[in-house]
């Protein structure tokens, strides 16, 4: 356990990944020794291949994107901070936490928040807009190879037409969220972290 | 009877509607009253008389003296039960409908009162006539006849989804809130009953365990109340299922906690043995319920798998295999609730996928309406068995039991959700709880049970029936009258109406596929992990083996996009659209506007098709309806066995292909509005045309069995959306008449061969001689589907590679 002194959590952090994320203390040391034994290179850091090598992510339809989701723009590794910043967005929204002071920042699980990760999963391109392609990648990817792409073309419109209220062809956040209002985003998005 | 018709409306018809309705009901329920008694009490008569005339035969035959021959017999007896049994379900339909007729009564007062109060009447009527009431609520008819159809139907058609999602609340609610209902009331009762007043009663003699079994009857919340209650106040579906799956899945342990009192009663005791093997006994009950109707509902849907050539009898098999369920189940007295429950959801998803459109609408409609009847008779005859008895009414353990129910379901619901909040994402708030308690309504299952004590080993029978029916009438009139204005005072969470739409669904599969992928790179094997192994074990093994054909390879999101085009497509034709198709513009109709008014007016900007005057439209529609009229002429034989074809089935299909390719050449008229004034005839004219022909055969003459599931894999070459080729597009209209009265010039490249033929609206236009009459089907299939065609195609060249392909299979 030497070399791993470094790696090692250090209190002030959990601390401060506590205030960030709202994660309870016994959770994040969770997290933590998973992040760990995820990190084979033993540097502090996850990989693209590290989490590739989770077997079950290989068959899942958007392993890859949610594999992207962790990594901020550009970069090639996700430290422990970002690692726990991007799974607070699956935290189980609490009742207090929805009374609180509404001028403070919003937690990163909010309903919005969950939201518009999910949206980012879509949009590739950042443009704040869904596409008729990316929609179509995205089907794609859901639907496997039997289905013709006229087929898939036109589960795509259906799905743009729908949804878009401005008339740009797009799917902007705003119509996402409005177009989810009657699924219970709380309860979908979120993860039971074990205490 | 004058004093009642007196009071309720001036004497003389002609009022308003409202109450003619209640006239007739009053009438109805008299004649009811007054016929049962008179079959019951001519039936001996005439069975005497039929019998001394039989003999007077008899031995005047052998006399052989001459009697005249009898024109009008009287005979009754051969008839009664049936003739009873259909009296008893007349009247209950018929009171079905009277109810809604009165408007304000039914909005104010649930069904189920009504039809108990109707019981009453009923009962009464055969009480003052004099006559013995019939023993309508004996236990096999109830547990045997009337009991499945009601849980088949909310077997068949559960929520899976939310039902799993709340698997544990559920459970919960249902084994330990029961047991601790139970055992609540039953030890408060012994207590009660032990307390020894100034005079002693009969009540002192009860022992404990009649009480625990008396208990156990009473505590479980009743399936069929909770659903006509729950049904006519719309509450959101988490509060439906948790008080509905409770209400389902407590049956396992009523039926354990009932015979293991009722086998221990007569002895005295229950040792700590019995009481594990209790324990035991319930896993099994369970356990072994779900598994003969899992294991049943595989073989249903193995067997659907098979039908398609004898759709006529498909619905039989979703209700036999069921019921074969349920009874099996019974024999081993295992829980046939559970086993009918879990029949139904197993076969669900499989057999949908297999069986035609009009056999789901049939095994629909079939079991809606069984459970409707099934549920209006018991109703009734809780009615009729309260007027007959036997009772034995005391006021103190009456109305002890009455106040326990309240005071154990209360604080049961409270503890409960205490502890469940702890397990749950999303907590039940107090207002949740409020009605989970409050909707924990009894009925008539605790009758039954009841009714089928045996009076030797439990002398206080009477009076258990009696408290059970005070329960009952207290849950189902006080509860059931108030929960709908409770739930609009406490604004409580309603039933969200509209339909799922494509969007909610495509979102919630990627939430589900996105989930997944966090819980695996968590580690945390949950509920999401495992939802997604069961769904790939499921896509990969189980559905190839129930699922004919194509359909075990259609992923669910495509399965559902159908089912939606379908309903949509329907929904069109019934508005009258089906003819206006062309001026339907997909776009401006989504699921959320379906409404039974026309869909809104095209957007004039976009549309680049021609509109068609109104006499044109006239025209057209002639020609179809001649059309289809000739296609119906040359039905085959009458053959009971066979359902003949619909045309307007085969229409619907060929709608859904019409309108996404509507959809398509649309986008590509915007695209391509540079080219509308070609020119003329590209040298390749006779290779087009033949594909045009081709392709457009492939769409007309579809084999029934690909109308289902390929139809928008028919002709992918024909339309497909490609970029703009190099080869120059051409739009062509094919208007009945050569001449397009709107302004937009569309060139036809075949106008000049279309105006060549004689009869163009009669004889299709590309039908030519070189490729001759193959059968005399065809053409007319192809005049009709050539003229919808004129309404609605514009084609695209499909370019140069289509061709090659197309070329065979037309020319014959």
């Amino acid at each position: 356990m030497g070399s791993r002194a470094s790696t090692l959590l250090r209190e002030e952090e959990i601390e401060e990944i506590k205030k960030e994320t709202g994660f309870s203390h016994s959770q994040i040391t969770r997290l933590y020794s998973r992040f760990t034994s995820l990190d084979k290179g033993e540097n502090g850091t996850l990989s693209r291949e590290d989490f590739q090598r989770i077997p079950e992510l290989a068959i899942n339809p958007l392993g890859d994107r949610i594999i992207n989701a962790f990594f901020p723009e550009g970069e090639d590794q996700v430290n422990f901070r970002g690692f726990m910043r991007t799974l607070a967005h699956f935290r189980p929204i609490e009742d207090n936490e929805k009374s609180r002071n509404p001028t403070a920042s919003e937690p990163l699980n909010s309903r919005t928040n969950k939201l518009l990760f999910a949206f980012r999963l879509y949009d590739l391109d950042r443009d704040d807009k869904i596409s008729r392609d990316e929609l179509l990648q995205v089907l794609r990817m859901m639907v496997g190879v039997n289905i013709s792409d006229e087929q898939l073309g036109s589960i795509a419109d259906r799905t743009i037409q729908e949804a878009d209220t401005n008339g740009d062809s797009s799917i902007s956040f705003n119509e996402f969220i409005k177009v989810l209002e009657k699924v219970d985003v709380e309860q979908k998005m979120s993860i039971r972290f074990l205490h | 009877m004058p004093l009642r018709t007196g009071s309720h409306s001036p004497a003389g018809f002609g009022k308003s509607l409202p109450e003619r309705g209640l006239l007739l009901l009053m009438v109805l329920v008299f004649l009811e009253g007054s016929v049962l008694p008179l079959g019951a009490a001519s039936s001996p008569d005439i069975s005497h008389q039929a019998n001394l005339d039989d003999h007077k035969a008899a031995h005047e035959g052998h006399n052989s003296t001459k009697k005249p021959f009898p024109v009008l017999a009287l005979e009754y007896d051969r008839v009664q039960i049936p003739f009873e049994i259909s009296l008893w379900v007349l009247l209950a339909s018929l009171m079905k409908l009277g109810f809604h007729l009165i408007p304000r009564l039914s909005s104010i007062v649930p069904e189920s009162c009504l039809l108990i109060v109707v019981g009453l009447l009923v009962g009464g009527l055969i009480k003052l006539a004099g006559e013995e009431v019939p023993p309508v609520l004996d236990s096999r008819l109830f547990f045997l006849c009337l009991l499945p159809p009601i849980i088949l139907d909310a077997g068949y058609f559960l929520p899976i989804r939310p039902f799993m999602e709340n698997l544990g609340t559920i459970l919960m609610f249902a084994v330990v809130g029961t047991l601790w209902n139970a055992f609540f009331i039953g030890g408060v009762l012994y207590g009660v009953t032990q307390i020894q007043p100034a005079n002693p009663s009969s009540l002192n003699q009860i022992e404990l365990l009649p009480c625990l079994l008396f208990g156990s009857i009473i505590s479980a919340v009743d399936p069929v109340a909770v659903l006509a209650v729950f049904e006519e106040i719309h509450i959101n579906e988490l509060l439906h299922i948790l008080v509905f799956g409770e209400s389902l899945l407590n049956d396992a342990v009523t039926v354990v906690l009932y015979h293991l009192f009722e086998e221990y009663a007569g002895v005295g005791t229950v040792t700590l043995l019995d009481g594990i093997l209790g324990v035991i006994s319930f896993l099994v009950v369970a356990l072994g319920g779900v598994l003969v109707g899992a294991i049943y509902g595989i073989l249903a849907a193995f067997t659907s798998r098979f039908t398609s050539h004898t759709r006529v009898i498909e619905p039989l098999f979703v209700f036999v295999y069921s019921y074969m369920a349920y009874l099996s189940a019974e024999i081993f007295h295992l829980s046939g609730i559970m086993a009918l429950i879990a029949c139904g959801a197993v076969m669900r998803p499989y057999v949908e996928a297999n069986i035609s459109h009009k056999s789901h609408t049939t095994i629909k409609y079939f079991l809606k309406m069984w459970s409707s009847v099934s549920e209006t008779l018991i109703f009734i005859f809780l009615g009729v068995a309260t007027v007959d008895g036997p009772h034995a009414w005391n006021w103190t353990f009456v109305t002890v039991t009455v106040i326990l129910c309240l005071v154990a379901r209360v604080i049961g619901v409270v503890g409960l959700t205490f502890v469940i909040n702890k397990f749950r994402i999303v907590k039940l708030t107090t207002k949740d709880q409020f009605i989970i308690a409050y909707g924990g309504l009894r009925g008539a299952i605790a009758f039954s049970l009841g009714f089928l004590l045996n009076e030797d080993h439990f002398p206080m029978r009477k009076m258990f029936l009696t408290a059970i029916i005070t329960v009952i009438f207290f849950t189902v009139f006080v509860q059931g009258m108030t929960i709908k204005p409770l739930v609009e005072l406490l604004a409580v969470k309603k039933k969200q109406e509209a339909k799922r739409s494509i969007n909610e669904e495509i979102h919630t599969q990627f939430l589900d596929h996105l989930l997944t992928g966090i819980e695996d790179i968590c580690g945390h094997y949950g509920h999401h992990h495992w939802k997604d192994k069961l769904n790939r074990f499921n896509k990969k093994y189980v559905k190839k083996c129930l699922i004919a054909g194509e359909r075990s390879k259609e992923p669910q999101l495509i399965a559902f996009y159908h089912k939606m085009e379908m309903k949509q497509a329907i929904e069109l034709v019934e508005s009258g659209g089906g003819s206006k198709l062309p001026s339907a513009v997909p776009s401006t109709v989504s699921m959320q506007n379906i409404q039974p008014k026309k869909p809104p007016p095209a957007k004039a900007t976009e549309r680049a098709l021609p509109q068609l005057p109104k006499g044109r439209e006239e025209e057209i529609r002639k020609i179809l309806r001649s059309n289809l009229q000739r296609t119906r002429q040359r039905l085959r034989s009458y053959n009971r066995h066979t359902l003949v074809a619909d045309p307007y089935e085969d229409g619907f299909s060929e709608l859904l292909i019409k309108k996404q390719k509507m959809v398509e050449l649309e986008k590509k008229i915007k695209e391509m509005s540079n080219y509308l004034t070609v020119p003329a005839a590209p040298p390749d004219s006779p290779t087009m045309r033949r594909a045009r022909l081709a392709s457009g055969r492939d769409t007309d003459f579809k084999p029934a069995q690909q109308q289902k599931g390929n139809k928008n894999c028919s002709d992918p070459q024909a339309y497909s959306v490609k970029p703009v080729s190099d080869s120059v597009p051409t739009i062509q209209v094919d208007l009945a008449s050569p001449q397009s009265p709107d302004s937009v010039n569309l060139l036809d490249e075949f106008k000049h061969a279309g105006q060549q033929q004689p009869q163009v609206e009669d004889q299709g236009l590309m039908m030519k001689p070189p490729s001759g009459q193959s059968g005399p089907n065809k053409p007319h299939e192809a005049d009709q589907a050539r003229d919808q065609q004129k309404l609605t195609r514009c084609l695209s060249d499909p370019g140069p590679s289509a061709d090659e392909d197309e070329d065979e299979p037309f020319l014959p």
